[in-house]
Parts: structure tokens; C-alpha cells; sequence
């Protein structure tokens, strides 16, 4: 760590205004008058603009009705505390938030739903009336096949998968600078896509897309909440391009923890069946899916829930329910995992109450309902098409790291014993889908022997540089210090999907690979023209200089090929001038590849006032073949900590008028080191067969597989007194209250 | 805003008298986080950072003197065997970098009812020392501190110091969160044994519009103490007992619902608070390790 990188608060652009957002404070109600009088005339104040003072059009999506579409700034209504209703443009910082303040809103206050289910209910205030429902999009889903047989034994529940703040360190801001050279804007946004953000910005300003040119430059995390194009950069990119000015603005903490999408918010009704010796016969979901006080792109991650509910389990039949249910909250969106920790959480989950109800160890209830790993590529009754699988192998390695039968042993002892502090064993085996949309990558050697590669994806710290440059150093035997990796910048890299998902190596690190493939096999093409001699006959040596087999005199280094690439007459015929090359990878359409893994945690619940304290937890994850181990581990105890963290502490809170209760971090409760231990983490590699590299996401694993590994151990330490489920998070109160009220 | 900051303990009782609405700071952790939230807006700051009286403290007939400006990481490596209950306290607070800047005075001027070191103070029997330029006064923590966030401060008033009685039998305190670190507690509770004068001190922290004394508590435990000759035998307490001083714990208590916790449990929550530190404290008295 040396303090060095740039982010965007750190580009320095001399005269840069600063823009404050005036943010609803109410989270429903029609705005009356506007006042901005003494805001205009205080000093440095350059300008104030409301909804009509931008021709901005409202954010449309294709994945609801056009009726939920987000106005840029509240126009009318606003629907969520933290709305920008308008933003001041002034010459410091200081300033702009000293006259924001003095904008004058009116009020009118509309009833206000907060809780996703009562928005469901007959008479519940409506956000758009227009629509005649809070219910943005309805999916009903069922399983190709017919039920099977009926089940024996059925456990429902109803599963709270809370809402979470991504909270990355730095918050959301843009800085965008006008450029003469295109009539439009050079921007630099903390973001995880470049290419997307470039493309919504240039659409919304009605500009071509070449004209907004953005950068990401260091990003302080993402975690998905920095995939969506946010309302405000749009804004500072209009007021940008309309005063010709350069314009910034960053959000403050508890600014951000309103403005930026949150993530997970899905109470789900489950119902499994299955027969008397445990093996499942069916799985019914409702799942209302809150997706805040704007629906849009974040009511396609509920598919994602369906899509994964099966788990790693064969279920013959599926019923599934979504309601996407407008809130008046902070709009939802993706947040590490995006729908699929919600997947892994419902079935691992009801499988626990399932093992419970049937008298049955949660290890032996899961390998009866394993899909077996000749089973595969494996087609879900949720209709996902798994690659490959070996969920036995990581259980079996799981159990054997964590000890399981001794810890079965001592949970026993203390159980007979009446300890205060009981023992709980919490299983999950995950599976997960990783890879979408495609990636470019050129590869280039230059004249000095050096070589660089562009890349679609934006890493924000999880090591590209060093990944990407091992995968070039690898193919072409240059030394990785020599490899230049060039992302996050429009203008230097072809359009990728950027940084999300569990993407980048399978798909980036995938074009990156087929570009150096693509170099290598030209340099050969030279070389044998320039030796004169067949293509077959040319080797490279040890030291990466390419010869002629049999021929130790003749050789031909990097930098010499580049050299003689770049002249046209030392070119064959037929080849382009230039020692690079250029690939695309993505996977063919409803391709991806399933990570898997099994987590075990071990937690001792404190029965007398329900603190929990989690003693150990051990992830297997299976990601394919690993590139780089470090990064990977880098990968999962990062997401493990945010798994945990969703299991014990954190949750966005509102109280009934819809004010948020914890915006801050204060009281929102993210983990610190004092609250974390140390993970215990193996691998298996199962490389998938869709990518030369047979790797598979990781990014997101730890997150999907610990949350419900914690959960089962908590419920597990306590299950012996009557307790069946405890919603998230486990917070001793929660805890004490479930014991209580099954004690009696 | 003005920011003071004076160079010696005369500058500063002379800047608070001059200046009575400037708010005083040591380490910042309560102050900033309140004008970061803009629920305050002083006029002006005093820094008392550079106040070299305020930094130090001393011992003088079984009393310590803690200066008003002492960190909490300097109270845990320099006074830990002096006042192990407020030592205990000290080590829960916040963060290392909270406790390198929190100080004791600080959490005796916001006087919160959160407020990590109030419990064992009170169970200790702590007098706050306060000055003016027109001169000094002491009073009990009790009286010190009159409800949520509000204390017998005169405008003009600085906390100068603390005096707590040195430790004369085991101290404990214990509390709950929602995490262990950087959070307001949910309860807490501290207990202080005297056996050279037989008798037991309590403090209740995040229960109540102020830090409590269960009273109740202490004379019921105290009369077991006595009439089981337990002071002298160190015999062990029965479990009756320990539970009925929980529950006097917990009925001493006036806790409120809030977004950390509700009436229930935060009674619940002491009862076990209170059961557990006795034990743990009267365990030390057996084992002789005071």
C-alpha cells in the first residue's frame, strides 16, 4: 500500500465548480413550490437548477413498465428520503452546501409504504397511482416437467433476506470537464463500467457516445453499487456540457448511504417437499422482491433468485412467484452477489428445516439430493444449465477441514451438559452463475520488447493488472514487469461490460488470452518470413527470442519483430502492419459458468442473551482452474466478511415514515476486524469447459456461500430448543427472542 | 467558527469564562460526530488538547486524581490496577484510534447515557472535579450528571479531573452490542465489591436518561453478604441470590425502545449483565487476587 493512487476526487482540474444536491427529506410527498431566491444570489453560487431547468429525460428500463421511470431530478413527487430534487453549482464546495441549504422546498406529504409486503396489500399507498399497483413486474414460473409425486413431508417458512448498504469506502461523485476538441465531455466517474456509463451519459444528453469519454481511475469498491449510471453524474454531465465548465461533485457519507443503490431486500415464502427419506420432491416460492421507490434494471435480479433456486440439489418440480414491489426506499440494485446470495440462502436454508424436521444430519439430507457429477452439463427445473459440478468434492473437504463429527460430538456435550453456550454447525453448498456479456482485448508488443493489453473490464482492486499481465507474460515469454495493462478509459480500450458479475477473468482474462495467442502466432508468421523458412520451423527460445529449430545462431527477439511489423516492407504478404492482435470472447446466449463450493461455520450462541459469536469458518470454493491464488484469496475472505456480515450485523433500517434510521456508520453495522476471525479456505478445481482458461467466477462466492453457513449455525446451536428460524440479521436481541419464544 | 486553544489551564478557564457558549474538545470522537451530523453548531471550540494540566493524573491517599484529558489507552497501560473496573471499560471502547483520542472528561461532559466509562465510575464512587476562573468545585458523579446529555456544568465551568477511590476489591463490567467494536451498547454494567467496608456499588450504562445506581440491588446483595458471613468465609454465592440481584439489577433500570434495542430486552439483557459480573467478581475475591 503506498498511498499513491489517484482517485476522482483527486484529478486535479483548475476552475472546477462544485455541484451540492438539495435531496428530498421526506419519502413520499408532491413537491409545491421550489424556492431557490437566496440560494441564486449567495457567493460563488454559479447556478441552481431544478427538473425543468435540464431537459433531462426520465430513465426508462426495459425490464418494467414505462410508468416507473426515474426523473433525473424530482419533478412533482418525490418517493424516497435522499431524492435529488435539485443541486446548486457554486465556485467551492463551501459554498454550493451553504446555498443548498437555503433552497426552499414545498412539501405536501403522501402516506408513505416502506415494508415490500404491505406494499403488496390492497389499499396500500401507491408510489404511481397510474399504474393501479405497487407491483412493478409479476413473474410466474413453473417447471417444464410435471410434478413428480407428492411430497411426504413439507417445511415452509417465510425468509427475510434484509436489505444491505454496499458501503464501499469511497462513495459515488463524478467529475466531468468539457472538451472542445469533440463538443462533448471527458469525465471521470468511480464506476465498475466505463463503457456503460459512457454510453448512458451520452444517450441521456443526446451526444454520440464517442463524445462522452470516461475514465475510472482508482475506485474505492464498487461491490454493484457502482455498476447503475446515477441520476447526479448525469446531472453534473449536463450542467458540465450546458456551462461549458468543468463541474464535480462527491457524495458525503451519509449522503451516499441514501443516494447509492442497496441491495438484497427479498422476503421469501418457501415451501419444500420431499419424501419420508429425504429426498425432495418440490420447491414453491413467493418471493417479493423490493426493489425501492424506483423500479428498473434491479427487478431482473429476482430472475436470478428463481434462475438459482434449485441449488445444487436435483428438484424435479418448481413453482416460483415474483412480485417486483416498488417501496418508498432507496432504490435496489446489485450488491455483491445480486440475486443468487438470495437463491443460496432460501434452499439452504429450507433444507436445514427440512433435515431438522426429518430427524436427518443437514450433511446426509444434501448428498441424497446432490445433482451427481456425471450429471452434468446438468438442466435445473429453474431452467439453469449448470457446466459442471462436483458439489461431493467440496463438502467432503469442507467436513474434513472443519472436523465435523467431533464438532457433532461437542455440540452434543454441551447440549446434555445444559450449557449456557451452545454449539451450532452451519452447512452451505452453494452454487452460482458467473460470466455474461463479452470482452475485447488487444495485445500489442512495441518496439522496446514491451507489450501491452487493453481490457473491457474495470478492476477496482481486484488485481487485473497482475492477472492479466501473468496471462500475456505466460503466452508470449515476456517478463510480466514488461506487460502494460490499459483499462478504464473509453478512448484506449474497446467496449467491454466492465468489472461485475464474477466476469473479468473468464470473459476479459479470456480475450486477453486469445490476443496473446493471436501475437504469438503472428510474431511466428514474421519470423519465418523474415528467416525465410516454414512457420513450423520457428521455435522460441527459453528467453523469448523465437529461432529456427537446429539453428542456435539465428534468433530474433520481441522488440526486432515489432520493429520489422511496423515497416511494411519487411511484412509478408498479406499481413497487417503492427505486432498485436485483437479478440472477443463471451459466451453464446443463456451460457454461463456455475461456480460452486461448501462453507461450514461454527458459531456459539450465548442462550441467555442471544449473542452469537462465530467461532470458525471454513470455505471450499471451486472457481475452475486458479490463475492466481492470492488474488482468489484475496476474493474470498473479502466476500466472506460481507457474507458474514450479512448473517450477524448489517441492515438498512426505516422507521414507518420512511426515514432511514441508520444512514450512517455509526449505526449502520458493518463488521470490523474485532468482529471477524480467520478463514479457513481450500479449493477444488473443476475447470469449466467454456473458456480456454477453465476459470469460473470468484468474485462473489464467499459472499453466496457464507451468509447461510452462519445463519444454519446460529439456528443450529439453538435448534435443540424448539428454534426453527431466525431472520437475518442475528443480532442478539433477534436471538434471544426466537429462544424465548420457543422456551416458553 | 472560533477555535480556542489554550496553552495552559489559566487560558482556558479564561476563555470559557470570556467565551461560555464555546464548546470544550479533548479527543473530538463525541464532538465531531455531532457536528459532522449538523445537530450542533457552536460558535466556537475550545481545544483543550494542549492544556497540560488536564493530561496528567496522580495518586494521593488512595485516591487518583485522572485528569479530565487522560486517553483511554493511556488509563488501560498506566492505571489498569488501580481502577480495574473503569480499565475494563477503557479496553471496549471504540477502536485503538478512539481510544487514543477519547478521554474520560469527554465522556463525562457529553454525558450520554452510551457513555462506556459512567458505569464504573459510579460504581467506584467517583467525584467530578470542575473549575472556573473564579474557582473549583467537586461532586458526586451521581449529582454530576442530571438526565440524557445534561449535567451540573455552570456556563463558565470546564471539567478539570476525575477522583476515583482506588480499587479496594474485584471491579468488573460487562456489556452488550451489536458488534464488539465502535458501537453504542445496547447495555451495560458495572459492580465494584468493597470488602474493607462491606459493601457493593453498581452503575447501569444505556439503560436509563442517565447512568443508574441499582440501590435496591446493592443493599439486597450487601445484606446476603453479611448475613451469610460471606465477607469473611469468600463462600460462594447461591445461585438464588445472584439471580434475585439481576433482577434488581434489571428493575433499577429505565430503559427506552430504540433502533439498538428494545425495554425487554436491555432489562433482560442487565439482569444477565449483573448475574455475570458477580460472579466473575466475587470468583476474584475467592481467588485473593483482590
Amino acid at each position: 500500500m503506498t498511498g499513491a493512487a489517484k482517485y476522482t476526487e483527486d484529478v486535479s482540474v483548475e476552475g472546477a465548480l462544485h455541484a451540492v444536491f438539495v435531496r428530498s427529506f421526506m419519502a413520499h410527498a408532491r413537491i409545491g413550490d421550489i424556492d431557490f431566491g437566496s440560494a441564486v444570489g449567495m457567493p460563488g453560487v454559479v447556478g441552481v437548477f431544478g427538473a425543468g431547468d435540464l431537459d433531462l429525460g426520465p430513465e426508462n428500463s426495459d425490464e418494467v413498465p414505462d410508468v416507473f421511470a426515474r426523473p433525473m431530478l424530482a419533478n412533482e413527487t418525490v418517493r424516497f428520503v435522499g431524492e435529488p430534487i435539485a443541486v446548486v453549482v457554486a465556485d467551492t464546495l463551501a459554498e454550493a452546501m451553504d446555498a443548498a441549504a437555503l433552497v426552499l422546498v414545498d412539501y405536501d406529504p403522501l402516506p408513505v409504504v416502506v415494508d415490500p409486503e404491505e406494499a403488496l396489500a390492497r389499499g396500500a399507498p401507491l408510489l404511481f397511482p397510474e399504474h393501479g399497483s405497487n407491483v412493478a413486474v409479476e413473474r410466474n414460473f413453473t417447471s417444464r416437467a410435471p410434478r413428480e409425486r407428492e411430497p411426504e413431508v413439507v417445511v415452509t417458512g417465510r425468509f427475510l433476506n434484509q436489505r444491505l448498504s454496499a458501503v464501499p469506502m469511497e462513495t459515488n461523485g463524478a467529475l466531468a470537464v468539457p472538451d472542445p476538441d469533440t463538443g462533448g465531455l471527458k469525465m471521470w466517474i468511480p464506476c465498475q463500467a466505463p463503457h456503460w456509463m459512457s454510453r448512458e451519459i451520452s444517450k441521456a444528453l443526446g451526444l454520440e457516445e464517442k463524445q462522452v469519454h470516461v475514465v475510472a481511475p482508482a475506485v474505492g469498491g464498487g461491490f454493484g453499487a457502482k455498476i447503475a449510471t446515477y441520476p447526479e453524474q448525469i446531472v453534473v454531465a449536463a450542467i458540465a456540457h450546458r456551462l461549458g465548465r468543468p463541474v464535480r461533485y462527491l457524495e458525503a457519507r451519509s449522503e451516499s448511504m441514501v443516494a447509492m443503490t442497496q441491495g438484497r431486500g427479498q422476503v421469501q415464502h418457501v415451501r419444500l417437499g420431499a419424501t419420508k427419506e429425504g429426498m425432495i420432491t418440490d420447491l414453491e416460492v413467493t418471493n417479493i422482491a423490493d426493489q425501492g421507490a424506483y423500479p428498473g434494471e434491479g427487478s431482473s435480479l429476482s430472475t436470478l433468485t428463481r434462475q438459482m433456486a434449485s441449488g445444487v440439489y436435483r428438484i424435479p418440480y418448481i413453482h416460483y412467484r415474483t412480485f417486483c414491489v416498488a417501496t418508498n426506499t432507496t432504490p435496489t440494485f446489485a450488491y455483491r452477489g445480486a440475486g443468487r446470495p438470495e437463491a443460496a440462502a432460501l434452499i439452504e436454508r429450507a433444507m436445514d428445516m427440512l433435515a431438522q424436521e426429518l430427524l436427518m444430519d443437514p450433511v446426509e439430507l444434501r448428498r441424497k439430493n446432490f445433482i451427481p457429477k456425471e450429471a452434468f452439463p446438468y438442466k435445473t427445473a429453474s431452467r439453469a444449465r449448470y457446466d459442471i459440478g462436483d458439489y461431493e468434492a467440496t463438502l467432503d473437504k469442507a467436513l474434513e477441514m472443519a472436523g465435523y463429527e467431533k464438532l457433532r460430538k461437542q455440540q452434543q456435550e454441551r447440549r446434555a451438559a445444559g450449557d449456557v453456550k451452545q454449539l451450532g454447525i452451519g452447512l452451505s453448498c452453494y452454487v452460482e452463475l458467473t460470466g455474461f456479456g463479452t470482452d475485447s482485448s488487444t495485445v500489442e508488443v512495441h518496439e522496446d520488447g514491451s507489450v501491452s493489453a487493453t481490457t473491457g473490464t474495470s478492476p477496482h482492486g481486484q488485481g487485473h493488472e497482475t492477472a492479466w499481465a501473468q496471462l500475456v507474460s505466460a503466452r508470449l515469454n515476456i517478463p510480466h514487469e514488461r506487460v502494460q495493462i490499459v483499462h478504464s478509459d473509453t478512448r484506449l480500450t474497446a467496449k467491454g461490460d466492465g468489472t461485475m458479475g464474477s466476469r473479468s477473468l473468464q470473459i476479459g482474462g479470456s480475450a486477453v488470452h486469445g490476443a496473446s495467442v493471436g501475437v504469438l502466432e503472428k510474431a511466428k508468421l514474421l519470423a519465418s518470413h523474415l528467416f525465410e523458412v516454414s512457420v513450423e520451423d520457428i521455435v522460441q527460445h527459453d528467453d523469448g527470442r523465437f529461432g529456427i529449430a537446429g539453428v542456435p545462431d539465428s534468433v530474433v527477439g520481441w522488440g526486432e519483430l515489432a520493429s520489422a511489423a511496423s515497416d511494411p516492407a519487411r511484412l509478408p504478404e498479406g499481413m497487417d502492419p503492427g505486432l498485436s492482435a485483437k479478440d472477443k470472447f463471451g459466451y453464446d446466449d443463456n451460457t454461463m459458468s456455475y461456480p460452486f463450493g461448501a462453507h461450514i461455520a461454527v458459531a456459539e450462541v450465548d442462550t441467555e442473551t442471544g449473542q452469537v459469536k462465530l467461532l470458525r469458518h471454513i470455505a471450499v470454493d471451486d472457481c475452475g482452474r486458479i490463475l492466481n491464488p492470492m488474488l482468489v484469496e484475496g476474493q474470498v475472505h473479502g466476500g466472506v466478511a460481507q457474507g458474514v456480515a450479512q448473517a450477524l450485523f448489517e441492515e438498512v433500517v426505516y422507521d414507518e415514515d420512511g426515514n432511514p434510521l441508520n444512514a450512517n456508520l455509526a449505526s449502520y453495522d458493518m463488521p470490523t476486524a474485532a468482529e471477524l476471525i480467520n478463514f479457513e479456505t481450500a479449493h477444488t478445481e473443476t475447470p469449466s469447459p467454456l473458456n480456454p482458461l477453465g476459470a469460473k467466477g470468484i468474485g462473489e462466492s464467499g459472499t453466496i456461500g457464507s451468509t447461510p453457513a452462519v445463519q444454519n449455525a446460529v439456528i443450529d446451536a439453538v435448534n435443540h430448543l424448539g428454534v426453527r428460524h431466525i431472520d437475518m440479521p442475528l443480532k442478539p436481541e433477534r436471538v434471544w427472542r426466537a429462544i424465548r419464544r420457543t422456551a416458553g | 467558527m472560533e477555535i480556542l486553544s489554550p496553552s495552559s489551564l489559566q487560558e482556558a478557564l479564561l476563555a470559557k469564562s470570556e467565551t461560555p457558549s464555546a464548546v470544550p474538545m479533548a479527543g473530538g470522537t463525541d464532538l465531531m460526530v455531532e457536528l459532522n451530523f449538523d445537530r450542533r453548531r457552536p460558535d466556537a471550540i475550545l481545544d483543550l488538547t494542549r492544556v497540560p494540566e488536564l493530561n496528567g493524573w496522580e495518586r494521593a491517599d488512595g485516591v487518583i486524581r485522572l485528569g479530565a484529558g487522560v486517553t483511554y489507552a493511556r488509563l488501560v497501560a498506566e492505571i489498569a490496577p488501580e481502577l480495574p473496573g473503569l480499565a475494563i471499560a477503557a479496553r471496549t471502547v471504540g477502536s485503538p484510534q478512539i481510544r487514543n483520542r477519547g478521554t474520560v472528561g469527554g465522556n463525562l461532559g457529553s454525558a450520554s447515557p452510551a457513555g462506556d466509562a459512567l458505569p464504573p465510575l459510579l460504581a467506584a464512587g467517583a467525584q467530578v472535579v470542575l473549575a472556573s476562573a473564579t474557582g473549583s468545585r467537586s461532586m458526586p458523579l451521581t449529582a454530576f450528571i442530571t438526565g440524557p446529555k445534561t449535567t451540573s456544568l455552570e456556563p463558565g465551568e470546564l471539567i478539570t479531573a476525575v477522583s476515583v477511590p482506588v480499587a479496594t476489591g474485584p471491579q468488573q463490567f460487562s456489556k452488550i452490542g451489536t458488534r464488539n467494536a465502535m458501537v453504542i451498547a445496547v447495555a451495560s454494567f458495572a459492580l465494584a465489591l468493597h470488602p474493607e467496608r462491606q459493601a457493593v456499588t453498581t452503575g447501569i450504562g444505556s439503560a436509563g436518561p442517565r447512568p443508574l445506581m441499582a440501590t435496591a440491588a446493592e443493599s439486597f446483595l450487601k445484606g446476603v453478604l453479611d448475613e451469610e458471613g460471606l465477607w469473611d468465609t469468600h463462600g460462594p454465592i447461591l445461585p438464588a441470590a445472584a439471580i434475585r440481584f439481576g433482577e434488581l439489577v434489571a428493575d433499577a433500570a429505565q430503559p427506552i425502545d430504540d433502533i439498538r434495542g428494545t425495554i425487554r430486552y436491555r432489562r433482560h439483557a442487565l439482569g444477565v449483565l449483573a448475574r455475570r459480573t458477580l460472579g466473575w467478581a466475587w470468583g476474584d475475591l475467592r481467588k485473593g487476587s483482590r
